[in-house]
């Protein structure tokens, strides 16, 4: 109900000095000058708009008339100060709340600075939520130790208003130098304690414009109680901050738990699936491929044998489906051991050979002559490089040309892996989509192959990314940092080159 | 005459493995458990066994475990559904000659029955 109230109080308002424009206009016409005078509706509209750039300062003065002569000034600020207080009791937002706090503060009283502070339990200190005429890096540094002589002083007096003038007085030289660099620390002449039942639970710091200005005893008992409802919201407001903190870390960890019983889960699921579905799957391949490789006068038809050729082609795949899931699941378990990239390339490159003749793709690789080797599980790897040109095969089609680069980055003791392909590219919409779990465009692809690879990337502590033109081609980036652990003696007896790269080390 | 023994508990399974074989001059018997498995080695006296590793009761790590112990000389490739790298290592480490894992390609199989035997052959 309040926007409507204001939207017509400013109508009015501007309705008024329109009145009063053309008023002036009327009266006063000398005050433009000829030319302009004689026009209809100019002059009242430049007098309008001087009455609105005047507005402020004299609404200001008005009221700092009527507050001066008419009304207690202090009551005025007292009133707005209690507005506030009754605010903060529905609002249990800690920042919200203290802005209002030092705002109200500063604006109503007049003040030069305001700090609101409030406990940090894990620093075992005092920081500031909120600062009122501040610069805003200058209070975030603010820190007021549990026990500098400030709070210890607020321990030992309770709720009552610290003037510093007053308390540095009546303090020996000794302590009264310690306490006021307290005091200089939060550029403050007051500080007003915040207590709840007993305990400090923050405090209000604020100094003055002017070097005389007195707050008188009547104003000390409005901080008094102005103070207890503030604290008394400060309070609730750092316990649902509390509250909503430890709610979080709760779903955090809950969603850690889920995510490992998950991978748990699957990881059973898939063991079994793998091993209920491979049998079937062993023997439907194993039947066609008996009939395929039958010896002796039978020929088989093209067309049977071509139906048997798929046969065996697609329980190779579905059993790829479950191998893939395990794979994932299980995480990194298989031995490690230094694998030499290249090698495991030219395997997988050498897998791929025939069907890449076949479709016309030029594979060309390029190595780095010092790339070292790489401590990891080669059955890992070979995923990785299997996967990428794949992918790369499929995207190319028919005609077109692969890269495979390896790369070692000294500089950053990094593993580079590069592969190009011409192929159709990725629409900008998939590109943030192809890691993800199932997601694929063709109908005949499960949509594991980069999910695995980026998995398994991260196992290694590395980084993948794709940069994709659509028609032009993709180029998928592998960053693995070297791992430089040298490996248990155990596993160094396994091969014979370890202790050269070892001392390389 | 070329003998092999084929261990699995799908029946279908040893069938299919069993006709493929006979169809290229192998003597082949087949087992359908661990306990059948070790029973067949003794009276069967096979060159070559392949031996699937997942089974009820005795399962193929545990039938390769004591084949090793009383014939260390029989060839025997480790079948599996599912490639889990610790009883894959395990099979290796108690004297597996090799692995395969489903579903099967009968191409490099009997090429790698083919290379034990005659491995078999240089020695003797």
């Amino acid at each position: 109900m309040r926007a409507p109230k204001k939207v017509l109080k400013k109508v009015l308002v501007g309705l008024i000095l329109f009145f009063l424009g053309g008023l002036a206009a009327y009266l006063f016409p000398f005050l433009l000058p000829f030319s302009l005078a004689h026009h209809p509706l100019l002059p009242i509209f430049i007098m309008t708009g001087i009455f609105l750039a005047a507005f402020k300062p004299i609404e200001r003065s008005v009221k700092w008339f009527l507050e001066k002569y008419l009304f207690h000034k202090k009551t005025f600020a007292q009133m707005t100060l209690m507005d506030l207080a009754q605010e903060l009791t529905v609002n249990l937002d800690l920042q919200e709340l203290s802005n209002l706090v030092v705002n109200t503060f500063g604006e109503v009283l007049h003040l030069k600075s305001v700090a609101l502070l409030v406990p940090d339990p894990l620093q075992n200190n005092f920081e500031v939520a909120s600062a009122y005429g501040w610069a805003i890096s200058a209070s975030k540094k603010i820190r007021l130790a549990v026990d500098s002589p400030l709070l210890k002083l607020i321990h030992q007096t309770g709720p009552h208003v610290l003037v510093r003038g007053l308390l540095l007085q009546s303090l020996s030289w000794q302590e009264a130098n310690t306490l006021s660099r307290d005091f200089d620390v939060l550029q403050a002449g007051w500080v007003i304690p915040l207590f709840v039942k007993g305990e400090p639970v923050g405090l209000i710091a604020f100094g003055s414009l002017y070097p005389d200005t007195v707050f008188d005893q009547s104003d000390f008992q409005f901080f008094r109680e102005f103070s207890g409802t503030i604290a008394q919201s400060i309070h609730n407001a750092l316990i649902v901050k509390r509250l909503r903190q430890l709610n979080f870390e709760l779903q955090d960890s809950q969603s850690q738990w889920i995510q490992k019983t998950k991978l748990n889960a699957i990881e059973q699921l898939a063991a079994g699936i793998a091993h209920e579905i491979h049998n079937p799957l062993a023997i439907i391949s194993g039947k066609a491929q008996v009939l395929l490789m039958q010896k002796g006068p039978k020929q088989l038809e093209p067309n049977v044998q071509e139906s048997l050729n798929t046969i065996v082609k697609q329980t190779r795949r579905a059993a790829d489906i479950t191998r893939k899931l395990l794979l994932y699941s299980q995480g990194s378990r298989g031995p490690r051991d230094w694998v030499s990239l290249e090698k495991v390339l030219d395997e997988t490159l050498a897998l791929l050979a025939y069907q890449a003749t076949l479709d016309q793709i030029e594979i060309t690789r390029n190595l780095d002559p010092e790339l070292p080797r790489f401590y990891s599980n080669v059955q890992e790897v070979r995923e990785v490089f299997l996967n990428l040109l794949l992918n790369a095969v499929e995207a190319v089609g028919k005609e077109g040309r692969i890269t495979v680069e390896l790369k070692y980055r000294r500089e950053d003791d990094l593993i580079e892996i590069f592969c190009s392909d011409t192929g159709r590219g990725i629409p900008p919409e998939h590109v943030d989509k192809v890691f993800n779990p199932f997601f694929t465009t063709r109908h005949e692809a499960v949509g594991l192959g980069l999910f695995v690879t980026k998995q398994i990337v991260h196992r290694y502590g590395g980084a993948i990314r794709v940069e994709s033109q659509p028609g032009e081609g993709s180029l998928f980036i592998i960053q693995l940092p070297r791992q430089t652990e040298i490996p248990p003696a155990a596993e160094i007896k396994n091969s014979g080159t370890v202790e050269v790269t070892a001392q390389k080390v | 005459m070329k003998k092999l023994l084929i261990v699995d508990d799908e029946v279908e399974i040893c069938e299919f493995l069993k006709s493929f074989f006979e169809d290229r001059d192998f003597k082949v018997a087949t087992a359908v458990s661990g306990e059948d498995a070790l029973r067949q080695v003794a009276v069967f006296q096979p060159h070559v066994v392949l031996l699937d590793i997942q089974m009820p009761g005795l399962d193929g790590l545990g039938a390769l475990k004591k084949i090793r112990e009383s014939y260390p000389k029989v060839k025997v490739i480790m079948v599996t559904a599912v490639e889990t790298q610790d009883k894959i290592e395990e099979a290796m480490r108690l004297g597996a000659d090799n692995y395969i894992t489903k579903p099967l390609s009968l191409e490099y199989l009997e090429k790698d029955v083919q290379d034990k035997i005659d491995l078999l052959a240089k020695i003797a």
